[in-house]
Protein backbone atom coordinates (compact mmCIF):
# COMPACT_ATOMS: atom_id res chain seq x y z
CA UNK A 1 0.00 0.00 0.00
CA UNK A 2 1.43 3.32 -0.98
CA UNK A 3 1.52 6.18 1.51
CA UNK A 4 1.83 8.72 -1.28
CA UNK A 5 -1.75 9.96 -1.27
CA UNK A 6 -2.10 13.62 -0.27
CA UNK A 7 -1.18 14.32 3.33
CA UNK A 8 -4.10 15.05 5.59
CA UNK A 9 -2.98 18.49 6.63
CA UNK A 10 -4.17 22.00 6.07
CA UNK A 11 -2.23 22.47 2.89
CA UNK A 12 -3.08 24.10 -0.38
CA UNK A 13 -4.47 20.94 -1.94
CA UNK A 14 -7.00 20.42 0.80
CA UNK A 15 -7.81 17.10 2.34
CA UNK A 16 -9.35 14.25 0.40
CA UNK A 17 -11.05 12.74 3.39
CA UNK A 18 -12.01 15.48 5.82
CA UNK A 19 -13.67 17.74 3.31
CA UNK A 20 -16.71 16.55 1.44
CA UNK A 21 -14.66 16.26 -1.69
CA UNK A 22 -14.16 12.96 -3.46
CA UNK A 23 -11.35 12.07 -5.86
CA UNK A 24 -11.31 10.06 -9.06
CA UNK A 25 -9.27 6.87 -8.88
CA UNK A 26 -8.79 4.03 -11.36
CA UNK A 27 -9.31 0.39 -10.34
CA UNK A 28 -6.08 -1.62 -10.48
CA UNK A 29 -7.24 -4.95 -9.07
CA UNK A 30 -10.41 -6.31 -7.50
CA UNK A 31 -10.99 -8.61 -4.53
CA UNK A 32 -14.61 -9.54 -5.26
CA UNK A 33 -14.91 -11.81 -2.24
CA UNK A 34 -14.24 -8.95 0.19
CA UNK A 35 -15.83 -6.17 -1.85
CA UNK A 36 -12.52 -4.33 -1.96
CA UNK A 37 -10.33 -3.04 -4.78
CA UNK A 38 -6.90 -1.51 -5.05
CA UNK A 39 -7.28 1.85 -6.79
CA UNK A 40 -4.66 4.31 -7.99
CA UNK A 41 -4.61 8.01 -8.74
CA UNK A 42 -3.00 9.63 -11.79
CA UNK A 43 0.39 9.68 -10.06
CA UNK A 44 0.26 5.97 -9.29
CA UNK A 45 -0.35 6.27 -5.55
CA UNK A 46 -2.62 3.41 -4.57
CA UNK A 47 -5.01 2.63 -1.77
CA UNK A 48 -7.55 0.00 -0.80
CA UNK A 49 -11.13 1.03 -1.51
CA UNK A 50 -14.48 -0.44 -0.48
CA UNK A 51 -16.39 -0.88 -3.76
CA UNK A 52 -19.62 -2.49 -2.51
CA UNK A 53 -21.68 0.60 -3.35
CA UNK A 54 -20.70 0.58 -7.02
CA UNK A 55 -20.08 -3.14 -7.62
CA UNK A 56 -19.39 -4.87 -9.89
CA UNK A 57 -16.16 -3.14 -10.84
CA UNK A 58 -13.38 -4.17 -13.17
CA UNK A 59 -9.75 -3.19 -13.51
CA UNK A 60 -9.63 0.08 -15.42
CA UNK A 61 -12.96 1.46 -14.13
CA UNK A 62 -12.87 5.07 -12.91
CA UNK A 63 -14.48 5.55 -9.51
CA UNK A 64 -15.30 8.53 -7.35
CA UNK A 65 -13.72 7.71 -4.00
CA UNK A 66 -14.18 9.38 -0.66
CA UNK A 67 -12.84 8.26 2.72
CA UNK A 68 -11.95 4.80 1.48
CA UNK A 69 -15.28 4.06 -0.19
CA UNK A 70 -16.33 4.41 -3.82
CA UNK A 71 -19.54 6.46 -3.80
CA UNK A 72 -20.01 6.75 -7.55
CA UNK A 73 -18.60 6.17 -10.97
CA UNK A 74 -16.75 8.87 -12.85
CA UNK A 75 -17.66 9.51 -16.47
CA UNK A 76 -15.74 7.35 -18.93
CA UNK B 1 -5.75 14.66 -17.91
CA UNK B 2 -9.27 14.00 -19.17
CA UNK B 3 -12.12 15.57 -17.15
CA UNK B 4 -9.59 17.84 -15.45
CA UNK B 5 -7.81 19.78 -18.18
CA UNK B 6 -10.99 20.81 -19.99
CA UNK B 7 -12.53 21.95 -16.71
CA UNK B 8 -9.51 24.16 -15.98
CA UNK B 9 -9.37 25.62 -19.48
CA UNK B 10 -8.65 29.36 -19.26
CA UNK B 11 -10.29 30.17 -22.60
CA UNK B 12 -13.48 28.37 -21.64
CA UNK B 13 -13.41 30.10 -18.27
CA UNK B 14 -13.04 33.47 -19.93
CA UNK B 15 -15.96 32.77 -22.27
CA UNK B 16 -18.15 31.82 -19.32
CA UNK B 17 -17.08 34.95 -17.46
CA UNK B 18 -18.19 37.06 -20.45
CA UNK B 19 -21.49 35.17 -20.57
CA UNK B 20 -22.02 35.84 -16.87
CA UNK B 21 -21.29 39.53 -17.39
CA UNK B 22 -23.88 39.72 -20.14
CA UNK B 23 -26.48 37.92 -18.00
CA UNK B 24 -26.38 40.07 -14.85
CA UNK B 25 -28.70 43.02 -14.51
CA UNK B 26 -26.71 46.19 -13.76
CA UNK B 27 -27.60 47.62 -10.36
CA UNK B 28 -28.77 44.31 -8.98
CA UNK B 29 -26.61 42.64 -6.33
CA UNK B 30 -26.58 38.83 -6.47
CA UNK B 31 -25.69 36.65 -3.50
CA UNK B 32 -25.00 33.03 -4.38
CA UNK B 33 -24.12 30.53 -1.66
CA UNK B 34 -21.76 27.65 -2.34
CA UNK B 35 -22.87 25.09 0.21
CA UNK B 36 -19.83 22.85 0.10
CA UNK B 37 -16.48 23.64 1.67
CA UNK B 38 -14.78 21.91 -1.25
CA UNK B 39 -16.29 24.53 -3.54
CA UNK B 40 -15.02 27.33 -1.28
CA UNK B 41 -11.55 25.86 -1.52
CA UNK B 42 -11.70 25.60 -5.34
CA UNK B 43 -13.04 29.15 -5.71
CA UNK B 44 -10.03 30.65 -3.97
CA UNK B 45 -7.49 28.17 -5.25
CA UNK B 46 -8.37 29.07 -8.85
CA UNK B 47 -9.48 32.67 -8.30
CA UNK B 48 -12.96 31.99 -9.63
CA UNK B 49 -14.40 35.00 -7.79
CA UNK B 50 -11.98 37.29 -9.64
CA UNK B 51 -13.70 36.34 -12.90
CA UNK B 52 -17.12 37.37 -11.63
CA UNK B 53 -18.65 40.83 -11.92
CA UNK B 54 -18.45 42.80 -8.68
CA UNK B 55 -22.20 42.56 -8.18
CA UNK B 56 -22.09 38.76 -8.05
CA UNK B 57 -21.09 37.84 -4.52
CA UNK B 58 -20.24 34.30 -3.47
CA UNK B 59 -21.32 33.50 0.07
CA UNK B 60 -19.78 30.54 1.84
CA UNK B 61 -22.11 28.03 3.41
CA UNK B 62 -21.96 25.56 6.27
CA UNK B 63 -20.64 22.68 4.17
CA UNK B 64 -17.36 22.01 5.93
CA UNK B 65 -17.91 18.98 8.16
CA UNK B 66 -15.05 19.89 10.47
CA UNK B 67 -16.16 23.49 10.90
CA UNK B 68 -19.60 22.61 12.22
CA UNK B 69 -18.46 20.29 15.04
CA UNK B 70 -19.13 22.05 18.37
CA UNK B 71 -16.51 22.20 21.10
CA UNK B 72 -18.47 19.93 23.43
CA UNK B 73 -18.24 17.05 20.94
CA UNK B 74 -14.47 17.53 20.70
CA UNK B 75 -14.30 17.38 24.51
CA UNK B 76 -16.29 14.13 24.43
CA UNK B 77 -13.85 12.68 21.91
CA UNK B 78 -10.86 13.71 24.01
CA UNK B 79 -12.43 12.09 27.08
CA UNK B 80 -12.72 8.79 25.21
CA UNK B 81 -9.15 9.15 23.88
CA UNK B 82 -7.90 9.35 27.48
CA UNK B 83 -9.65 6.10 28.45
CA UNK B 84 -7.08 3.40 29.33
CA UNK B 85 -6.28 1.07 26.45
CA UNK B 86 -8.09 3.11 23.82
CA UNK B 87 -6.65 3.82 20.38
CA UNK B 88 -8.57 6.88 19.18
CA UNK B 89 -8.70 7.36 15.41
CA UNK B 90 -9.96 10.24 13.30
CA UNK B 91 -9.29 12.22 10.14
CA UNK B 92 -6.36 14.61 10.23
CA UNK B 93 -8.25 17.90 10.32
CA UNK B 94 -10.11 16.83 13.43
CA UNK B 95 -6.86 16.49 15.37
CA UNK B 96 -6.39 20.25 15.45
CA UNK B 97 -9.93 21.35 16.25
CA UNK B 98 -9.91 23.03 19.66
CA UNK B 99 -12.15 21.78 22.43
CA UNK B 100 -12.58 23.67 25.68
CA UNK B 101 -9.24 22.45 27.03
CA UNK B 102 -7.13 21.67 23.99
CA UNK B 103 -7.15 19.55 20.87
CA UNK B 104 -6.84 15.85 20.17
CA UNK B 105 -3.22 16.57 19.24
CA UNK B 106 -2.75 18.00 22.74
CA UNK B 107 -4.31 14.84 24.15
CA UNK B 108 -1.81 12.82 22.09
CA UNK B 109 1.04 14.90 23.52
CA UNK B 110 -0.30 14.13 26.99
CA UNK B 111 -0.05 10.39 26.32
CA UNK B 112 -3.36 9.43 24.72
CA UNK B 113 -2.99 7.07 21.75
CA UNK B 114 -4.54 9.26 19.04
CA UNK B 115 -3.94 8.24 15.43
CA UNK B 116 -4.81 9.86 12.13
CA UNK B 117 -6.52 7.66 9.55
CA UNK B 118 -7.52 8.25 5.94
CA UNK B 119 -10.65 6.13 6.15
CA UNK B 120 -12.80 4.18 8.61
CA UNK B 121 -11.43 1.02 6.97
CA UNK B 122 -7.99 2.04 8.25
CA UNK B 123 -9.42 2.30 11.76
CA UNK B 124 -10.89 -1.20 11.42
CA UNK B 125 -7.50 -2.49 10.25
CA UNK B 126 -5.91 -1.01 13.38
CA UNK B 127 -8.53 -2.86 15.46
CA UNK B 128 -7.69 -6.10 13.66
CA UNK B 129 -3.99 -5.61 14.33
CA UNK B 130 -4.55 -4.72 18.00
CA UNK B 131 -7.00 -7.27 19.39
CA UNK B 132 -6.12 -6.41 23.00
CA UNK B 133 -6.91 -2.71 22.54
CA UNK B 134 -10.19 -0.86 22.02
CA UNK B 135 -10.21 1.18 18.80
CA UNK B 136 -12.62 4.11 18.51
CA UNK B 137 -13.31 5.88 15.23
CA UNK B 138 -14.47 9.52 15.48
CA UNK B 139 -16.75 9.80 12.46
CA UNK B 140 -17.37 13.19 10.88
CA UNK B 141 -18.74 14.29 7.55
CA UNK B 142 -21.86 14.86 5.52
CA UNK B 143 -23.61 12.27 3.37
CA UNK B 144 -20.45 12.00 1.28
CA UNK B 145 -18.57 10.37 4.14
CA UNK B 146 -21.38 8.60 5.99
CA UNK B 147 -21.58 5.66 3.52
CA UNK B 148 -17.92 4.83 4.17
CA UNK B 149 -18.54 4.74 7.92
CA UNK B 150 -21.69 2.69 7.40
CA UNK B 151 -19.90 0.11 5.25
CA UNK B 152 -17.13 -0.20 7.82
CA UNK B 153 -19.61 -0.70 10.65
CA UNK B 154 -21.36 -3.40 8.60
CA UNK B 155 -18.01 -5.14 8.14
CA UNK B 156 -17.21 -4.81 11.86
CA UNK B 157 -20.57 -6.32 12.79
CA UNK B 158 -20.36 -9.12 10.22
CA UNK B 159 -16.85 -10.05 11.35
CA UNK B 160 -17.80 -9.88 15.04
CA UNK B 161 -15.36 -7.17 16.11
CA UNK B 162 -15.60 -6.57 19.86
CA UNK B 163 -12.77 -4.05 20.07
CA UNK B 164 -14.09 -1.51 17.55
CA UNK B 165 -16.60 1.28 18.06
CA UNK B 166 -17.64 4.54 16.46
CA UNK B 167 -18.41 7.97 17.90
CA UNK B 168 -20.78 9.21 15.25
CA UNK B 169 -20.82 12.91 14.34
CA UNK B 170 -22.19 12.58 10.84
CA UNK B 171 -24.43 15.44 9.82
CA UNK B 172 -26.97 15.92 7.06
CA UNK B 173 -27.02 18.86 4.68
CA UNK B 174 -30.69 19.65 4.17
CA UNK B 175 -31.71 20.74 7.73
CA UNK B 176 -29.02 23.46 8.03
CA UNK B 177 -29.94 24.75 4.57
CA UNK B 178 -33.56 25.02 5.66
CA UNK B 179 -32.42 26.79 8.86
CA UNK B 180 -30.37 29.21 6.77
CA UNK B 181 -33.27 29.88 4.43
CA UNK B 182 -35.49 30.59 7.44
CA UNK B 183 -32.90 32.93 8.93
CA UNK B 184 -34.13 36.54 8.84
CA UNK B 185 -30.64 38.06 8.52
CA UNK B 186 -29.72 36.31 5.30
CA UNK B 187 -30.74 37.11 1.76
CA UNK B 188 -29.62 34.68 -0.91
CA UNK B 189 -30.47 34.53 -4.61
CA UNK B 190 -29.38 30.99 -5.34
CA UNK B 191 -27.35 27.97 -4.31
CA UNK B 192 -24.40 26.11 -5.79
CA UNK B 193 -25.32 22.61 -4.65
CA UNK B 194 -22.79 20.17 -3.16
CA UNK B 195 -21.65 17.84 -5.95
CA UNK B 196 -20.35 14.97 -3.91
CA UNK B 197 -23.10 14.96 -1.29
CA UNK B 198 -25.46 14.81 -4.28
CA UNK B 199 -23.54 11.83 -5.66
CA UNK B 200 -24.92 9.96 -2.65
CA UNK B 201 -28.30 11.61 -1.97
CA UNK B 202 -29.08 12.74 -5.52
CA UNK B 203 -30.57 16.07 -6.55
CA UNK B 204 -34.10 15.42 -5.28
CA UNK B 205 -33.47 16.46 -1.62
CA UNK B 206 -32.66 19.98 -2.85
CA UNK B 207 -35.96 20.43 -4.69
CA UNK B 208 -37.56 22.06 -1.62
CA UNK B 209 -35.24 25.07 -2.08
CA UNK B 210 -36.75 25.79 -5.47
CA UNK B 211 -40.29 24.71 -4.60
CA UNK B 212 -40.70 26.23 -1.12
CA UNK B 213 -38.19 29.11 -1.13
CA UNK B 214 -38.14 30.14 -4.80
CA UNK B 215 -34.36 29.91 -5.12
CA UNK B 216 -32.49 28.23 -7.97
CA UNK B 217 -30.09 25.39 -7.16
CA UNK B 218 -27.36 24.08 -9.46
CA UNK B 219 -25.50 20.93 -8.39
CA UNK B 220 -21.90 21.69 -9.30
CA UNK B 221 -18.58 20.01 -9.94
CA UNK B 222 -15.39 21.21 -8.31
CA UNK B 223 -13.22 22.47 -11.14
CA UNK B 224 -13.15 26.20 -11.97
CA UNK B 225 -15.11 25.83 -15.21
CA UNK B 226 -17.71 23.76 -13.33
CA UNK B 227 -18.16 26.57 -10.83
CA UNK B 228 -18.34 29.32 -13.44
CA UNK B 229 -20.87 27.35 -15.45
CA UNK B 230 -22.94 26.77 -12.31
CA UNK B 231 -22.96 30.48 -11.50
CA UNK B 232 -24.01 31.17 -15.07
CA UNK B 233 -26.84 28.60 -14.83
CA UNK B 234 -28.10 30.20 -11.61
CA UNK B 235 -27.99 33.70 -13.13
CA UNK B 236 -29.80 32.47 -16.24
CA UNK B 237 -32.56 30.96 -14.07
CA UNK B 238 -32.88 34.28 -12.24
CA UNK B 239 -32.97 36.22 -15.51
CA UNK B 240 -35.68 33.91 -16.84
CA UNK B 241 -37.60 34.02 -13.52
CA UNK B 242 -37.18 30.26 -13.10
CA UNK B 243 -36.43 28.35 -9.89
CA UNK B 244 -35.32 24.77 -10.50
CA UNK B 245 -32.78 22.21 -9.41
CA UNK B 246 -30.34 21.77 -12.28
CA UNK B 247 -27.44 19.33 -12.44
CA UNK B 248 -24.26 20.83 -13.88
CA UNK B 249 -22.28 17.83 -12.54
CA UNK B 250 -24.22 15.21 -14.47
CA UNK B 251 -20.99 13.47 -15.49
CA UNK B 252 -20.86 12.19 -11.90
CA UNK B 253 -24.16 12.88 -10.13
CA UNK B 254 -27.19 10.71 -10.95
CA UNK B 255 -30.41 12.61 -10.19
CA UNK B 256 -31.51 9.80 -7.86
CA UNK B 257 -28.14 9.49 -6.09
CA UNK B 258 -26.58 6.19 -5.06
CA UNK B 259 -29.46 4.02 -3.89
CA UNK B 260 -27.20 1.35 -2.42
CA UNK B 261 -25.43 3.96 -0.31
CA UNK B 262 -28.77 5.30 0.91
CA UNK B 263 -29.88 1.76 1.84
CA UNK B 264 -26.70 1.07 3.80
CA UNK B 265 -26.99 4.39 5.62
CA UNK B 266 -30.64 3.70 6.46
CA UNK B 267 -29.66 0.36 7.98
CA UNK B 268 -26.72 1.57 10.06
CA UNK B 269 -27.83 5.06 11.11
CA UNK B 270 -30.89 6.81 12.41
CA UNK B 271 -31.58 10.52 12.76
CA UNK B 272 -30.79 12.22 16.06
CA UNK B 273 -33.73 14.28 17.35
CA UNK B 274 -31.43 17.30 17.39
CA UNK B 275 -27.73 18.12 17.11
CA UNK B 276 -25.70 21.19 17.88
CA UNK B 277 -23.96 22.88 14.96
CA UNK B 278 -21.16 25.25 15.65
CA UNK B 279 -22.44 28.77 15.13
CA UNK B 280 -25.86 27.61 14.02
CA UNK B 281 -27.11 26.17 17.32
CA UNK B 282 -29.34 23.12 17.69
CA UNK B 283 -31.00 21.92 14.50
CA UNK B 284 -33.66 19.21 14.54
CA UNK B 285 -32.96 15.90 12.79
CA UNK B 286 -29.70 17.20 11.37
CA UNK B 287 -27.30 14.46 12.41
CA UNK B 288 -26.95 10.71 12.51
CA UNK B 289 -26.36 8.20 15.29
CA UNK B 290 -25.98 4.46 15.17
CA UNK B 291 -29.24 2.55 14.88
CA UNK B 292 -30.33 0.03 17.52
CA UNK B 293 -28.95 -2.81 15.42
CA UNK B 294 -25.47 -1.30 15.74
CA UNK B 295 -25.69 -0.17 19.38
CA UNK B 296 -22.90 -2.60 20.33
CA UNK B 297 -20.54 -0.56 18.15
CA UNK B 298 -21.63 2.83 19.51
CA UNK B 299 -18.76 4.48 21.42
CA UNK B 300 -21.16 6.89 23.09
CA UNK B 301 -22.89 3.91 24.74
CA UNK B 302 -19.65 2.09 25.48
CA UNK B 303 -17.92 5.00 27.22
CA UNK B 304 -18.99 7.68 29.61
CA UNK B 305 -18.53 11.14 28.05
CA UNK B 306 -19.03 14.59 29.61
CA UNK B 307 -21.73 15.53 27.08
CA UNK B 308 -21.45 19.16 28.14
CA UNK B 309 -22.39 22.00 25.82
CA UNK B 310 -19.49 24.44 25.52
CA UNK B 311 -20.01 27.95 24.22
CA UNK B 312 -17.75 29.09 21.38
CA UNK B 313 -14.97 31.54 22.31
CA UNK B 314 -16.40 35.05 22.39
CA UNK B 315 -13.81 36.39 19.96
CA UNK B 316 -14.69 33.74 17.37
CA UNK B 317 -17.25 34.63 14.71
CA UNK B 318 -17.35 31.24 13.00
CA UNK B 319 -21.12 31.20 13.33
CA UNK B 320 -21.55 34.34 11.28
CA UNK B 321 -19.01 33.09 8.74
CA UNK B 322 -20.83 29.75 8.46
CA UNK B 323 -24.12 31.55 7.84
CA UNK B 324 -22.48 33.79 5.27
CA UNK B 325 -23.38 36.91 7.27
CA UNK B 326 -19.79 38.15 7.37
CA UNK B 327 -16.71 37.44 5.27
CA UNK B 328 -13.82 35.73 7.06
CA UNK B 329 -11.65 38.84 6.98
CA UNK B 330 -14.39 40.75 8.79
CA UNK B 331 -13.93 38.55 11.88
CA UNK B 332 -12.09 40.38 14.66
CA UNK B 333 -9.43 37.68 15.11
CA UNK B 334 -8.97 36.59 11.46
CA UNK B 335 -5.30 36.42 10.56
CA UNK B 336 -4.16 37.81 13.90
CA UNK B 337 -5.08 35.67 16.89
CA UNK B 338 -6.65 33.05 14.60
CA UNK B 339 -4.44 31.46 11.94
CA UNK B 340 -4.23 27.92 10.52
CA UNK B 341 -1.27 27.24 12.84
CA UNK B 342 -3.12 28.49 15.94
CA UNK B 343 -6.80 28.32 15.14
CA UNK B 344 -9.43 29.65 17.51
CA UNK B 345 -12.33 28.76 15.28
CA UNK B 346 -12.95 25.61 13.27
CA UNK B 347 -13.36 27.54 10.01
CA UNK B 348 -9.62 28.21 10.20
CA UNK B 349 -8.68 24.61 11.00
CA UNK B 350 -9.93 22.74 7.98
CA UNK B 351 -8.68 23.60 4.49
CA UNK B 352 -12.33 23.35 3.46
CA UNK B 353 -13.19 26.09 5.97
CA UNK B 354 -13.90 29.52 4.55
CA UNK B 355 -11.39 31.25 6.86
CA UNK B 356 -8.56 28.87 5.95
CA UNK B 357 -9.35 29.26 2.24
CA UNK B 358 -9.22 33.04 2.55
CA UNK B 359 -6.04 32.94 4.64
CA UNK B 360 -4.20 30.41 2.48
CA UNK B 361 -4.96 32.29 -0.73
CA UNK B 362 -4.13 35.73 0.60
CA UNK B 363 -7.66 37.15 0.82
CA UNK B 364 -6.94 39.18 3.93
CA UNK B 365 -9.31 41.98 2.98
CA UNK B 366 -11.59 42.56 0.09
CA UNK B 367 -13.69 45.52 -0.84
CA UNK B 368 -15.37 45.29 -4.21
CA UNK B 369 -17.16 48.01 -6.01
CA UNK B 370 -20.70 47.14 -6.97
CA UNK B 371 -21.43 47.80 -10.64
Amino acid sequence: MSEALPACIADFDGCITCGDHAVELRVVSVDDGRGLAVCADERGASTEVDVLLVAPVRAGDRLLVHAGAAIGRAAE
Amino acid sequence: MRFVDEFRDAELGGALAREILSTVEPGRHYKVMEVCGGHTHSIYKYGVDDLLPANVELVHGPGCPVCVIPMGRVDDGIAIAHEPGVIFTCFGDMLRVPGSAGTLLDAKAQGADVRMVYSPLDALRIARENPDRQVVFFAIGFETTAPSTALTLKRAKAEGFRNFSCMCNHVTIVPPLRALLDSPDLRLDGFIGPGHVATVVGARPFEFIAADYDRPVVISGFEPVDLLQSVQMILRQLAERRCQVENQYSRVVPYEGNLRALQVMAEVFELRPHFEWRGLGFISQSALRLSDGYADLDAELRYSVPGVRVADPKACQCGEVLKGVIKPWECKVFGSACTPEHAIGTCMVSPEGACAAYYNYGRFAREREVV
